[in-house]
């Protein structure tokens, strides 16, 4: 499949700042988590992609458009979410979704066929006939969507689209981007500065940090790189035990915080099972063995932190 | 089991009864054209309140009655006493209700020019089809019909009542023309001028206030020069004052060209087109800063 987004040498120099330093990367049609801090160049990446602002040096092109000189074209095929507040508070869901369909050029007819066929998938009812002013801040991310979808884009582009929901409204939002993605077909980069999130909805993560690209890769890469897994059991000093149990069983374990965790990089079999002998099924006869109750096992998910934690040290 | 309908009862299933998946769009798509259009009629909307809160439209229709009442007026008297002349010109009438105008433009430019900038709904826009300059010169051409209502509809009144009262038809058709053309070019001035100061003042209160001061003000300082000037015998001071606001420029030139009031109209055919030139070059260097200023927006 064609690369949704293909970047060389991709420069911003703001004079003061370089928001974005060479980057090279290639985003693949799906799910595309766009992770870096605060300043990493995020915003700046899709203003560039918008074909809003001119890079200082390099190309890129989107959905097979060259953002240099096919502007107008990229912005008809794309939808964008931005992470601060945009929707008039004295207009309507429902007027504003049809309002901006026109803008990317439908007919009045079918902007409102899809205003009301997106408003309904982004879960927005009654409320939809009100001024958005009074909305809740779940609500006017789900009219935020509605408007970047409402044109049948091929790409969306959604930055920090949980950003102040409350955990409930944030596993809506997670199940609308996965569904967007993965049912509707149409390809999506999200950013994020909240790994956990990312890696629940992404088939793919891009890493940057300072204006460069530090990793991309797919996520399932990202999380068998370190092939351990996080287990929690319950009983009479329950950790101690399993952690002194797991280790007389030849695993690699340690704590962290109320849990355990365990190499499972490493083939397992010192034990009586023999060499074939799966670490899973270790943890569970070991936890049987010791009567603890076995709470929690799966795979250990911090590696994408990791991979962020690393940049954090001395630079 | 299943319910009436044949919907299988199934409570864990996600999918409910209105789900009917995912519709792609496959119809046709407008141009920058189409798309310019459509942004310009939303726009005029607008500025009436159409389309937005209740409240919102409050001001413009009071306004919008307060500027036709004397029009109706004038009509009501010219019906029962059967008058045979007009006893207000189409083009002088902008001038006594130009108060009414200038709140109105100053009101409703925040409406077109601060509103997306202070909700951050720009931000759509810019990463849609259409580009900045195009957005800017839909949104000014919305405050300009928006505001030509203001002054075509009394002319429009005035010049029915004149064709069912057997006035002079040639004679009035021209007034009403030359009261036309002077509307667009009064109108094209103000609203560039209101656009432009809308554009850069985010705060709605501030945006108001400097065009009702810029407009009303200014139009008031040129008003007394020309009062002063007048009464020294020196008119060559207030013509020349007269430049200096559109108001000032639009009664010299209704004076000149209509029966209007000025106290020093511009008093030679040279003087009555720098007066035109001027408003409409007002009016372009507007739409070019407008122009200008919603570049540098897109690319902030």
């Amino acid at each position: 499949m064609d690369q949704v987004v293909v970047t060389e040498g991709l420069t911003k120099d703001y004079g003061a700042v370089l928001a974005l330093d060479g980057l090279t990367v290639q985003v693949a049609p799906g799910v595309t988590g766009l992770v870096g801090a605060n300043g990493a160049g995020k915003s700046t990446l899709i203003k560039i992609l918008l074909g809003l602002i001119p890079p200082t040096a390099g190309r890129a092109r989107v959905l097979g458009h060259d953002i240099a000189t096919e502007g107008p074209q990229i912005r008809a095929a794309v939808g964008y979410l931005p992470e601060h507040d945009c929707l008039p508070p004295d207009v309507s869901a429902s007027d504003f979704a049809v309002h901006m369909a026109m803008m990317s050029g439908l007919p009045r007819v079918a902007a409102r066929e899809r205003a009301a066929d997106v408003l309904r998938h982004v879960g927005l009812a009654e409320e939809r006939y009100r001024p958005m002013g009074g909305y809740s801040t779940g609500m006017k991310q789900k009219a935020k969507l509605a408007q970047a979808l409402v044109h049948d884009p091929k790409l969306v582009f959604l930055d920090e689209p949980t950003n102040g929901l409350d955990p409930a409204a944030r596993d809506e939002m997670l199940g609308l981007i996965r569904r967007i993605g993965h049912d509707f077909g149409i390809s999506i980069i999200v950013t994020s500065h909240l790994l956990g999130e990312l890696e629940r909805v992404s088939d793919q993560v891009v890493v940057l940090d300072g204006g460069r690209l530090l990793r991309a890769s797919r996520t399932d890469d990202f999380l068998d790189a370190t092939g351990a897994l996080l287990l929690e059991v319950l009983g009479d000093d329950a950790q101690a035990r399993m952690l002194d149990a797991l280790t007389r069983a030849g695993l690699t374990a340690a704590r962290r915080g109320s849990m355990l965790t365990v190499d499972a990089s490493h083939p397992a079999g010192v034990q009586d099972g023999g060499a074939d002998a799966d670490v899973h099924d270790v943890i569970r006869d070991t936890a049987g063995a010791l009567g603890l109750g076995l709470v929690r096992l799966q795979a250990d998910h911090r590696r994408i932190e990791d991979v962020f934690a690393d940049t954090s040290g001395p630079r | 089991m299943s319910q009436p309908g044949g919907i299988p009862a199934n409570p864990n299933s996600a999918s409910v009864i209105h789900d009917i998946g995912y519709r792609p769009y496959a119809g046709p798509r407008h141009g920058e054209g189409a798309i310019a259009r459509a942004l310009v009629t939303t726009g005029f909307r607008n500025a009436f309140g159409l389309g937005r809160s209740g409240r919102s439209k409050i001001l413009p229709f009071v306004l919008l009655a307060f500027n036709l009442a004397p029009a109706l007026a004038i009509a009501g008297a010219i019906m029962l006493a059967n008058l045979k002349e007009m006893p207000i010109g189409y083009a002088r009438y902008a001038a006594t209700t130009q108060v009414l105008l200038g709140i109105f433009v100053a009101a409703q430019a925040p409406v077109l020019f601060s509103r997306d900038q202070r909700h951050g709904t720009l931000a759509l826009y810019l990463a849609r089809p259409l580009p900045a300059p195009a957005y800017a010169i839909a949104r000014w051409l919305a405050l300009l019909g928006a505001t030509l209502v203001f002054l075509i509809l009394p002319i429009v009144i005035l010049y029915a009542v004149a064709l069912l009262g057997e006035f002079d038809l040639t004679d009035e058709t021209r007034k009403a023309a030359v009261a036309v053309g002077l509307a667009l070019l009064l109108t094209a001035a103000i609203t560039g001028i209101a656009g432009l100061i809308a554009s850069v003042s985010t705060r709605r209160g501030f945006g108001v206030m400097a065009t009702i001061a810029f407009l009303l003000l200014g139009d008031g300082i040129v008003a007394a020069i020309q009062g002063i000037s007048s009464q020294e015998g020196n008119e060559r001071i207030g013509e020349i004052a007269g430049l200096f606001s559109p108001y000032s420029l639009y009664r010299g030139l209704v004076t000149a060209w209509a029966d209007g009031s000025s106290m020093t109209p511009p008093n030679s055919t040279a003087m009555e087109w720098l007066y035109a030139a001027v408003l409409l070059a007002i009016a372009l260097a507007c739409v070019a800063g407008l122009v200008w200023r919603y570049r540098k927006l897109a690319t902030k």
